[in-house]
């Protein structure tokens, strides 16, 4: 399909190293905007794990001109919806109210004073959260399974933090994390709505241009190497299902057989419906499990993401389907896919992607990825044809290049 | 707001056989969702073939006569697009979205399996299996159970009282044939409508659904709107979770979708519950600092719904305390109504809502498809419905309120930690109504995050879909 595409995107870059972005969405009654700075993993020391989330979920907590409740109100009174996290925020309101909100998003990300009697009862509420976590088999899984991944990088440690790191954080290490972190150096704030770009981004700068100060100095963050073979571990909880993890470490965004490893996950184990192999064969054919993916790319971002084969079955087909995803694996390291799969595969990526860039919200996403991972503003033009050309056997390659059986972590948790 | 309309441009097809569709032409992006409806839920099921609507949504994948299995999924691939289902307590919805230069094969995919799904019974042996890992995971879901509890209680006659997905011994014994005669008797042009919203030419579709749904013949038509009698006193029940998370959830019987009532219902909610402005929100969560999250999901259906209200307890708080504070607020509410600043804000976010429903184009479906289904004026209510909201006063709140917000036909479901010793009696009183013979349930899976909306989400209720979190609480609907 040639995708009749032109998005009318403007771009303008501060002083301060902020940039801002503008997408026009012709005929929407509503807008969105987007803050995201540039906050690495490693940016959270490793003695206050849940730092970073704890920050993100306060921000709304109070400012220096408004109270959470006042802020809460202001927001409603909009229509809007303001979504916060460690790296900024999105908006989402009217197109009427286009201005108020951005000016409400700058306030509560940019002007928090982080409240201690409302730290500590998102303190509590987080705390709580990761109770609930402690007896979800599933969490529970998925954290151990990362924590075996990554090792020590600090993309190990789970991002809410645990019970003892989140509660020692107090509103001065909010305000400090803060204080070194939130700065405009190499971050973005892109918005959508139905106003032309130019008008978009001259609210932006308005609202943005006296967010100052100097580039924060990110620690380098280690690389993440596969771990050593034979990691299997099994965590007993008395529930029905027992939910599996297998995989090791992914790549980045920015990695040059990214494509085509996105080819090979469809034909694998994230396909659309029942398509993917995994899908087919475990759920399909077998009936194993109402849910089972496979892939590395979804995870690819400015770190090393992770592969993950991920199925949630009945005890009794744990290991069954282990060798199910450990068949699937070498088969698609060994032979180069069907035409007819690369061909199904091409079809529906070139078809899809579109639908990526439907919503305001997911359009100012766009333009900050096509930036922050050097794809161009261009990129929805080339991505068909990247697609396209390529072949059954670069699948096969990078398969056997970036997916290695022999050294995957499996860990589940659940029902034994 | 009331000079706003929600109502799209729509071209009405209407076929001799019942069958109904509901064009939208839109762009600018190449892309078309469509949704076939069919007025077929959990509420049409007979005793013992419980979650055999849901079960058939699963089927209706497994090949057609003119598309074997696995076609459904690699034709729609093809398209570039992606399809899936939910089947609800009142109706079942097939969707697909997919790029417009490709579209029309859903049309043909759902023609195909209105009448002619294969139910070929060696797919219907290996999918009980995948139903069944699906029942399970909502058994190890921390809220599922708790709504499904509720609604049994507030249930004890009309079929709303099972599970969407059904009950496990039911599907066990669930025979191919038993499917087949359930799928023959329900499904037909009469018993659904069809939805396109996107880069379509309409008069096309129009011409090629004519040609695809005209021939097929009518099935029986429903069975009449059934109500409930009304409950004889508060019905109570205490579930034992392996969960470590005291949790709470009251339902009230309310309304039929799309009444006037309804509305109201929609703006009490809210009110009590769905913001940071909210009287519990406030209380519970800001104030005393008793729970951690508390939600209320309006929820009418087509024959009379309830509203269902849901906390989450922090650490180590009293539960008879929470819901002695639940009562003494939605008194308040009885008695105060809504405060005027209040409603203008409410309205405010209500019209929102609505306006990010047509950022996308299944979103857009699905909210003509809503109302199309659940209410009485069909789609058309749309065109009216921010004017009704609009005319809805304090005076007129508190009389809703006061009509609804009874407790002596409440019910209260409390989920303590297995490991409780002091919470046999939660709650502040216990009164002779009936309470729950579910046996103790020893099952859990994801535990919801922490809600956002509660931090200034508009309030959305049963049609308005957006809203996931009273998905998560419901049934298990998607096929995917």
């Amino acid at each position: 399909m040639t995708v009749p595409l032109r998005l009318t995107i403007g771009e303008r870059e501060l002083d301060s190293g902020l940039t801002l972005q503008a997408v026009q969405n012709p005929g929407v009654q509503t807008y969105a905007c987007v803050v995201s700075l540039d906050i690495r993993p490693g940016d959270e020391p490793a003695d206050r794990g849940g730092l970073a989330n704890l920050v993100g979920e306060t921000l709304d907590e109070g400012t220096e001109r408004h109270d959470a409740l006042e802020l809460a109100t202001a927001v409603e009174s909009l229509g809007a919806m303001i979504d916060a996290n460690h790296r900024g925020g999105v908006v989402m309101a009217p197109a009427v109210a286009a201005k108020a909100a951005t000016a409400l998003l700058h306030e509560l990300v940019l002007e928090p004073v982080f409240p201690g009697r409302e730290v500590r009862r998102v303190q509590a509420e987080v705390l709580t959260e990761i109770k609930a976590e402690e007896d979800d088999p599933r969490s529970v899984a998925a954290r151990r399974f990362r924590k075996e991944v990554y090792g020590e990088h600090p993309l190990g440690r789970p991002t809410a933090g645990t019970a003892k790191s989140v509660g020692r954080l107090r509103p001065k290490d909010l305000r400090a994390f803060h204080d070194d972190w939130f700065r405009p150096a190499g971050g973005f704030v892109a918005c959508a709505g139905p106003e032309d770009p130019e008008r978009q981004l001259d609210r932006l700068e308005k609202a943005f241009r006296g967010f100052r100060g100097k580039a924060p100095k990110h620690a380098p963050t280690p690389d993440v190497d596969l771990g050593p073979a034979g990691r299997d571990a099994h965590l007993p909880m008395p529930r029905e299902q027992v939910h599996v993890f297998l995989g090791h470490v992914g790549i980045r965004r920015t990695h040059p057989d990214f494509y085509v490893l996105s080819v090979m996950d469809h034909v694998l184990g994230t396909g659309p419906g029942f398509t993917s192999r995994c899908a087919r064969k475990l759920r399909d054919e077998q009936g194993l499990c109402y849910s089972v993916s496979a892939g590395i790319t979804a995870s690819a971002g400015e770190e090393p993401g992770m592969f993950t084969a991920y199925i949630g079955t009945s005890p009794e087909h744990r290991q069954r389907a282990i060798d199910g995803f450990l068949d699937e694996i070498r088969r698609i390291r060994s032979e180069p896919v069907s035409a007819q799969e690369l061909q199904d595969v091409k079809d529906y990526l070139t078809g899809s992607f579109v639908f990526a860039l439907e919503r305001n919200s997911n359009l100012a996403a766009y333009t900050i990825r096509a930036r922050r991972f050097g794809l161009g503003f261009d990129y929805i033009q080339r991505y068909p044809e990247l697609i396209r050309a390529i072949t059954a056997e670069q699948v096969r390659e990078a398969a056997e290049r970036h997916l290695q059986p022999d050294r995957l972590v499996v860990i589940s948790a659940g029902a034994s | 707001m009331s000079d706003m309309t929600m109502l799209p441009d729509v071209e009405v097809v209407e076929l001799e056989n019942g069958f109904k569709a509901l064009l939208v032409e839109r762009g600018p992006l190449p892309v078309v969702a469509s949704m076939l409806w069919y007025r077929v839920g959990s509420r049409d099921e007979r005793t013992g073939e419980t979650g055999v609507s849901h079960f058939l949504e699963h089927m209706m994948f497994k090949g057609t006569e003119r598309f074997a299995k696995g076609q459904i999924d690699l034709q729609t691939s093809k398209m570039g697009g992606s399809n899936n289902a939910f089947t609800d307590n009142d109706s079942t919805a097939y969707y697909f979205t997919m790029a417009s230069d490709r579209w029309e094969t859903a049309l043909e995919i759902e023609a195909s399996r209105m009448r002619d799904c294969l139910l070929d019974p060696h797919e219907f042996a290996s999918e009980k299996n995948v139903v069944l890992e699906e029942l399970a995971m909502g058994e190890d879901d921390p809220w599922r159970p708790l709504y499904q509890a509720t609604e049994s209680l507030l249930y004890q006659v009309h079929p709303y009282h099972h599970p969407v997905i059904g009950y496990r011994q039911d599907l066990e014994r669930l025979s191919a044939q038993q499917m087949r005669d359930y799928y023959h008797r329900n499904y037909g042009p009469n018993r659904a409508f069809l939805v396109v919203v996107g880069n379509i030419d309409r008069a096309r579709t129009a011409e090629r659904i004519r040609e695809l749904f005209g021939p097929l013949p009518r099935v029986e038509d429903r069975r009449e709107p059934l109500t409930e009698p009304a409950p004889q006193g508060e019905r109570r029940a205490v579930l034992r979770t392996p969960h470590s998370v005291t949790r709470l959830c009251f339902g009230f019987p309310t309304c039929r979708m799309g009444e006037r009532d309804d509305y109201a219902l929609d703006v009490l909610a809210h009110d009590l519950g769905n913001s940071k402005n909210s009287r519990l929100y406030r209380r519970l969560v800001l104030k005393d600092e008793l729970v951690t999250d508390v939600h209320v999901m309006n929820e009418t259906r087509q024959d009379p719904g309830a509203l269902f209200l849901m906390c989450e307890l922090r650490d180590g708080v009293e539960p008879a305390k929470v819901e002695a504070i639940v009562r003494e607020e939605i008194r308040a509410q009885v008695q105060e109504g809504v405060a005027k600043k209040d409603l203008a804000r409410i309205l405010t976010q209500i019209r929102s809502s609505f306006l990010f429903q047509d950022e996308a184009v299944l979103d857009m479906a699905m909210k003509l498809g809503r109302f199309e289904a659940g209410t009485p004026g069909g789609f058309r209510t749309l065109g009216s419905v921010l004017a009704t909201y609009d005319s809805l006063t304090s005076a007129e709140l508190r009389t809703v309120a006061a009509k609804f917000f009874d407790f002596d036909r409440i019910a209260v479901v409390w989920g303590l930690p297995a490991a409780s010793k002091d919470g046999d009696k939660p709650g502040a009183r216990r009164k002779a109504g009936k309470t729950s013979r579910r046996p103790e349930v020893q099952k859990r899976e994801a535990a919801p995050k922490r809600s956002k909306k509660a931090k200034a989400h508009p309030p959305v209720a049963k049609k308005k879909p957006t809203e996931k979190s009273r998905k998560k609480a419901r049934k298990g609907g998607k096929r995917a």
